[in-house]
């Protein structure tokens, strides 16, 4: 009795369908389709969907992790040579004074009668 | 105007066409996205998206299906990117209501009433509309393309790219899911 009355309402419910009509849209879709058309050709929404766009955003991070990984790289390379450059710098600096010491006491010398 | 100049036209981006292709085709667009999403704005929402679709994509049409075909096509898959899109909206919300940002409760639409059931079917209907939620998205396209756009299964084969026994397999297998669906659906109603 049970299964009879359940099986009737699934029966009931699968068939529904029959003789559906087809809906339609409220009037005027046209206009309403132009006007978002209007509307999509506007410069600043194309870029936000363009942007809003998965890949597009994807891209967007990935580019930006690169940017920073080569930032972090190059700072690191950059540093050590400083360094090295900075103690090259000193030591010819050094070697200068010395030299132009030496050239001074030389010239003294010399200039002595 | 035969189908070919019309669409030779719309290449060309005639607005005169596309205005005839709209008040040709909106009804069989506008039917089948409703049956899909079973909701009237989105339905709208996705016509108007599949005719801009169809405007702009237009000149990649070849002829070799029949254009409601190819329209079809484009309703369909518009459709099922409308439904992703509002599950990953759905998700996005329910992860701010978590962190406490969106304090806007998430409730399920209420029965969705298709307009072009008759009176005495509008409840088992009700039923049958919330039933097919839960199949799988090619199922379901299958069951509306058949039941509520009484597509034949060669034309449901020709727009869902597959054979005939591929829809036959298909829909006999949607519907042992619905009869399933709505028995323990009735089944839990009777109970209480």
């Amino acid at each position: 009795m049970k299964d009879e009355f359940i099986n009737k309402k699934v029966e009931g419910a699968m068939e529904s369908l029959d003789g559906i009509q087809g809906a339609n849209p409220r009037p005027f879709l046209f206009t309403r389709l132009e006007a978002r058309m209007q509307n999509d050709r506007n410069f600043w929404s194309k870029l936000s969907s363009f942007v809003a766009r998965p890949i597009i955003a994807f891209a967007c991070v990935c580019f930006v992790l690169i940017i920073n990984v080569m930032v972090i790289f190059l700072s690191k390379h950059s540093g050590s040579l400083t360094a090295q450059q900075g103690s090259e710098i000193a030591a010819v600096d050094e070697y200068s004074q010395v030299s132009q010491v030496s050239y001074n006491l030389y010239d003294l010398e010399n200039n002595k009668p | 105007m035969i189908e070919t100049e019309l669409i030779e036209l719309l290449k060309q981006k005639d607005r005169a066409a596309f205005k005839n292709v709209v008040d040709t085709w909106q009804g069989m667009v506008y039917n089948t996205a409703i049956g899909i999403l079973q909701n009237a704005e989105d339905a709208e929402d996705v016509t108007q998206e599949t005719f801009i679709q169809v405007f702009e994509s237009v000149s990649s049409f070849k002829g070799e299906s029949k254009f409601s075909t190819w329209v079809y096509r484009i309703t369909v898959s518009k459709a099922m990117d409308h439904i992703r899109k509002k599950k990953r909206k759905k998700r996005f919300a329910f992860i701010q209501s978590l962190y406490g940002k969106n304090d806007k409760p998430l409730i399920d639409p209420p029965d969705f009433f298709h307009p072009g059931v008759s009176m005495e079917n509008k409840e088992n209907a009700a039923v049958l509309f919330k039933a097919m939620e839960q199949l799988s998205p090619n199922q379901k396209t299958a069951f509306v393309l058949n039941k509520v756009e009484g597509l034949s299964y060669i034309e449901i084969g020709e727009v869902m790219k597959i054979s005939d026994s591929a829809v036959d397999a298909l829909l006999h297998r949607a519907k042992a899911n619905l009869k399933k669906i709505l028995k323990e659906y009735y089944a839990a109603l009777n109970k209480n």
